[in-house]
């Protein structure tokens, strides 16, 4: 959709990137609001204090990152203009934006960033502590420039750093306060293209154009109006009606996704999720019954067919995963990998070999299976597995449960046999994948960690490897090699790399980063008459 | 509570209950329906052999569109027709069950309260109202996501929250018949209050405990597919309730996934009032409580 | 029986009103206890990725760390003081949470049971008047079949019906955002956003009070006054007014008290489907939230509405039924 080549050269370059088939000339028309819609609704409005994904859509206009994320999901400029690594990995230089300022008018400086990294990232940020784990030292030699000191060369930290993955707080209202409570956390003050106005729970949040962005002449839009609407019926309605023109995270049902994206007026868009990279996956309790043995796991993985899960199940909106690194993460993706093509005699066999021959009624063993309670499709994933294992004779029961139980059932008591759940693999692997294989968090009611229950030194040496190399080919090798462990030991089957969507109208118009899911709004705009135009016109 | 509550005490013989039943066309309808539901819930296993939950066929096939599958299929290519006649087992017996639960806690406490008064009666009455404060079905969805969703837990939770009004009827009739002639003279015997109850009260109170108890499945019933509907169904077993939970999604596109369920809904819940109708008239109550 | 009236009624219920909150509060502190994870770990799943430090960092924060004994004490000692506490999952008073929640459900609740009763009242009066005659069984039927059809199910179609394809009406919420009407547009907007949820949760009570007006008037034609006032050669409509329709009131008003409760729980599934910024989806969430102090809040709340509304019947009693007065 976007010709990526020039994405890379500055914020400054980046005024007229437009979807396909825009006319380059038209000029960038202004004003009107956009009626997004956020689900589940918000628990608070910065990122840096919450990651989930409802927070993120919402904060991401507000802030701003040091970076934003291309297609490739190489770094763009943003907050920082420049970066340069030190040629020994341990040091980490960031080159600020100058004459940003906060929305409450105060200026943005390094020692916004200094004061957020020690204080937010490193000590309550729930991805960050690992992610900034290696900095010793920050400093700030003058308000533009941010010099991370590291005790290892830390690559994954460049993946890291836009609006959701480091959020920089304002330092001003933050200092001296427990972030946690602070009451700007509900009414957030960034330096974003939009301002927070207004938050009605349960009913709207409401932000207004910021006239001093940085960014001159965007955005084009004078008002940002997120809707919680809880009903999915609801919602598909909404955007048929053009009551909202923009609802990301896969807003409706996917086979309700076919039927808007048919329609005159909609578009459903898959990209903008590449920063995510979300990946399906059942986690194998390694440690109860038949599950221990490595041959059940293998057997069950070729008793389920992939390619029907993603078309039934997910109608299309995933794929067939061969690694629990995602392909669109180019650099780190392995191929040829130990694979379970679906082939139930294969299974059947493996499980007659492992001493789980079909008793009387045709059922060798039976087992659990929980489901993260995130919506049907992984309700109808679950009944898919229970289906599928039924034909090579393996009973499954499957338990439903709300989030809060399944978390702590899954990481903390661990009373479970197989566990479908989704991560967010992130750009770099050492962020959203090693997780599920690191032995340190097994048991630690920790959510969405280690579920397996999956304990190898040689992945836990690799996993800290990865951390601290600096050479992006001994990274790749390194990746290379934990692909292949943990798809031979298989604690952890990975199902669909999932394709979260964007249901928006044919007549919005943005740029298409890959992080663009949790980034700000700065382009988007109507073409021809946008919505509350009149309005604002005639005030 | 008031006087208008109270149930008049001419009691037919059971020989003229159904013969006053079929002349009612409100209850003839209700048992034909309730016959139809009951009969596909029994012919199931003939009917339909196999695992209602296997995916049999390509889903989401419309009505029509497959002999085999009369009613199409689901999002996962289920049969709708072999969900509908399996559902009705589960669907009723949840209904079934969960009013067994609210039978016996209610009258119960119903019984308990008016036969013995007092303190007693305060305390059993103080706790009725209680539960009838609480929002009933908030009340139930908490219970069901605590003791998380299966077919025990829902049954349970819907039992649990279902009996106060019951438990007022039958306070209101007991009271009335332990001023009554016939329990004051076993008093004035010495029969012992089990006996009492058991032999003269309870009898006497089930003419209007029957009426309740059938609006009280269809309400089980109701409850179930609203649970469903907000997601705490059991994926184990096929029920109503979860089949029209399922096919909401795709309400907009495939609205016979939803609507199939829905009707068998709709169907059991009218024949179990027009029963519960007929009843009342045949029993010649003035008002059963809804 | 005994139904007091004036003064020691409220007193009364004053007394129910304080065991009724203390009991809400017992069985839904143990029921919430009771179940797996806390309102820390919630915030640590919804965040995607947590590390222990930040979990217990939350837990503190929370209090949840504390015995369940003192976190207990401590909860009832606020109710008792009329604190409800802090959302931890909010982050603002329950307080600020339910009031900013409690004029649109009890707008959805008053426009529901006030056409239910209304229209219900009505119709079971055409209906006993024409007792036994095509009009009579056309509205039973009508009545059974919307207290037949689920609630949601409902709604779910009026949507299709009346905002997508008719285009007449809002698909869900309160009021159109940022328009910045006041006064009589503003109205007009909200009434506009309240059609389609009140109708829903309507309809089922409709059909009850249809039902249950029609049965208390056919009760009341049996009834020695009247049968009086029949055979004194009274008009038969000023019967039906004056005589029937009076006393059937009672049991109506009686039903209306008690299914207060019950018709906050039906809010829940409309305020889900028309995204109704009510108190019964907060509910729902803060229970899914395990946000204890907000559904304790929420519970307790509408228990003391419910015990109002029961107060204001036993009133409306000695009104319409001026026997109860001198009982």
């Amino acid at each position: 959709m976007v010709s990526k080549g020039i994405l890379g050269l500055g914020g400054a370059a980046f005024g007229l990137i437009l979807t396909a088939g825009a006319a380059l000339a038209e000029p960038a028309r202004s004003g009107g609001t956009l009626t997004a819609i956020v689900q589940p609704e918000p628990v608070i409005l910065t990122a840096a204090l919450n990651t989930a994904a409802p927070t993120g859509v919402v904060s991401g206009t507000i802030f701003d990152g040091l970076v934003d994320y291309d297609r490739d999901l190489k770094p763009i400029p943003a907050l920082a203009t420049s970066w340069e690594t030190a040629p020994d990995g341990l040091s980490l230089t960031f080159h600020l934006r100058p004459n940003v300022k906060w929305h409450d008018g105060q200026p943005f400086t390094a020692a916004d960033v200094k004061w957020t990294l020690e204080n937010v990232w490193t000590k309550i940020h729930p991805r960050n502590q690992v992610t900034f784990g290696k900095v010793t030292g920050v400093e700030t030699p003058d308000p533009l420039t941010v010099i991370l000191r590291l005790g290892q060369p830390s690559p994954a930290i460049l993946s890291s750093l836009n609006s959701n993955g480091a959020q920089i707080l304002p330092k001003h209202l933050y200092e001296g306060t427990d972030p946690l409570s602070n009451p700007y956390n509900n009414k957030p003050v960034g330096t974003g293209p939009f301002k927070f106005k207004e938050w009605s729970r349960g009913n709207h949040i409401v932000l207004e154009r910021n006239p001093d962005y940085w960014d001159a002449g965007k955005p084009y839009l004078d008002r940002v109006v997120f809707r919680v609407l809880p009903d999915a019926a609801a919602r598909a309605a909404a955007l048929e009606k053009g009551e909202a023109q923009y609802a990301p995270l896969s807003p409706v049902p996917l086979k309700d996704a076919a039927r808007l994206g048919g329609l005159p007026n909609l578009r459903v868009e898959t990209t903008g999720y590449e920063w995510l990279s979300p990946w399906l996956f059942a986690d194998f309790n390694v440690e109860r019954g038949p599950l221990k043995d490595v041959r059940v796991r293998r057997a069950l993985a070729q008793a389920i067919d992939r390619a029907a899960l993603a078309r039934v199940v997910w109608f299309n909106f995933g794929v067939p995963a061969t690694s629990p690194v995602p392909s669109t993460l180019t650099d780190f993706h392995a191929k040829d990998t130990p694979a379970y093509p679906f082939d139930t005699k294969r299974a059947e066999a493996l499980l007659d070999e492992a001493g789980w021959a079909r008793g009387a009624n045709g059922t060798r063993f039976s087992l659990e299976i929980d489901y993260i309670p995130y919506g049907d499709d992984f309700k109808r994933t679950a009944e898919f597995l229970k289906a599928s294992l039924r034909r090579v004779g393996v009973e499954a029961n499957i338990r439903s449960q709300d989030t809060p139980s399944y978390t702590r059932r899954i990481y903390g008591d661990r009373d479970f046999d197989i566990a479908i759940t989704w991560f967010a693999a992130f750009s770099d692997p050492q962020v959203g994948v090693t997780r599920a294989y690191w032995s340190a968090s097994v048991g630690k009611n920790i959510p969405w960690t280690n579920g397996s229950g999956y304990r190898n030194p040689e992945v836990d040496g690799l996993i800290a490897a990865v951390q601290g190399e600096a050479d992006p080919a001994k990274r790749r090798a390194l990746f290379r090699r934990f692909q292949e462990i943990v798809l031979t030991d298989l604690p952890t089957l990975p199902l669909l790399e999932l394709k979260f969507f964007t249901v928006e109208a044919v007549g919005l118009r943005h740029g298409a980063r890959g992080d663009q899911v949790y980034g700000s709004f700065r382009d988007f705009r109507f073409d021809g008459p946008a919505p509350g135009q009149s309005r604002a016109s005639a005030n | 509570m008031t006087g208008t509550l109270t149930i008049s005490a001419a009691r037919p013989r059971p020989a003229g209950l159904v013969a006053r039943l079929i002349r009612r066309p409100s209850a003839v309808v209700g048992l034909a329906l309730l016959g139809l539901v009951a009969g596909a819930g029994l012919a199931a296993p003939v009917l339909y052999p196999g695992d209602p939950l296997d995916m049999i066929g390509a889903p989401l096939q419309w009505p029509g569109m497959d002999p085999a599958f009369p009613l199409g299929t689901d999002m996962l290519g289920r049969d709708i027709a072999a969900g509908i006649t399996h559902g009705a087992r589960i669907s009723l017996m949840i209904g079934a069950v969960a009013t067994l639960v609210a039978l016996v806690i209610g009258v119960g406490i119903g019984a308990g309260a008016g036969y013995y008064g007092g303190r007693v009666e305060a305390a059993l009455m103080r706790l009725t109202e209680l539960f009838q404060t609480i929002p009933p079905f908030l009340f139930t969805l908490a219970i069901v996501a605590v003791l998380q969703p299966s077919i025990p837990t829902i049954v349970l939770a819907i039992g649990l929250t279902g009996w106060p009004g019951l438990a007022r009827l039958v306070r209101a009739e007991v009271l009335r018949l332990r001023d009554g002639e016939l329990v004051q003279a076993s008093i004035v015997i010495g029969a012992s209050d089990a006996r009492i109850i058991g032999l003269h009260i309870l009898p006497n109170v089930l003419a209007p405990v029957v009426v309740s108890a059938s609006i009280l499945v269809a309400n089980a019933i109701l409850t179930e597919s609203s649970l469903a509907f907000l997601g705490l169904g059991d994926p184990n077993v096929v029920s109503w309730g979860g089949m029209v939970g399922a096919g909401r999604e795709v309400i907009r596109t495939d609205w016979f996934v939803a609507a199939a369920p829905g009707l068998a809904i709709v169907a059991a819940v009218l024949a179990l009032n027009l029963l519960g109708d007929g009843l009342n008239d045949a029993l010649d109550l003035k008002r059963a409580l809804r | 029986m005994r139904m007091p009236a004036g003064g020691s009624a409220a007193i009364r219920r004053l007394a129910q009103m304080v065991s009724v909150v203390v009991g809400i509060a017992v069985v839904n502190f143990f029921l919430l206890h009771l179940a797996p994870g806390d309102a820390a770990q919630v915030l640590a799943g919804e965040a995607g990725s947590a590390t222990p430090e930040y979990i217990a960092a939350l837990r503190a924060q929370f209090g949840l760390d504390q015995p369940l004994g003192v976190q207990f004490a401590k909860y009832l000692a606020k109710v008792l003081t009329l604190d409800l506490g802090f959302s931890v999952r909010q982050g603002l008073p329950v307080a600020q949470l339910i009031l900013d929640r409690l004029g649109p459900t009890l707008l959805l609740m008053g426009a529901s049971l006030g056409f239910a009763v209304l229209a219900g009242g009505a119709l079971g009066f055409v209906a006993a008047r024409h007792a036994g005659r095509p009009l009579d069984t056309a509205i039973s039927a009508l009545a059974l079949l919307f207290y037949a059809t689920p609630v949601f199910w409902i709604g779910v179609m009026l949507i299709v019906v009346f905002s997508v394809w008719l285009d007449w009406l809002p698909v869900g919420g309160m009021a159109e955002i940022g328009t910045g009407r006041t006064g009589l547009a503003h109205l007009g907007d909200v009434l506009r956003h309240l059609v389609l949820p009140a109708l829903t949760l309507a309809l089922y009570y409709l059909a009850i009070y249809t039902r249950l007006t029609r049965a208390a008037m056919l009760e009341a034609y049996g009834q020695d006054y009247v049968r009086t006032a029949v055979a004194k050669g009274v008009r038969p409509r000023r019967i039906a007014y004056r005589h029937v329709l009076r006393n059937a009131l009672l049991p109506v008003v009686t039903q209306l008290g008690l299914q207060l409760g019950a018709i906050l729980g039906g809010a829940v599934l409309v305020e889900t489907v028309f995204a109704w910024p009510g108190l019964g989806r907060l509910a729902f969430e803060a229970l899914f939230q395990r946000d204890l102090n907000l559904l304790l809040g929420i519970l307790l709340c509408s228990s003391v509405v419910v015990v109002l509304a029961n107060l204001a019947v036993d009133l409306l009693y000695a009104v319409l039924d001026p026997r109860t007065a001198r009982a």
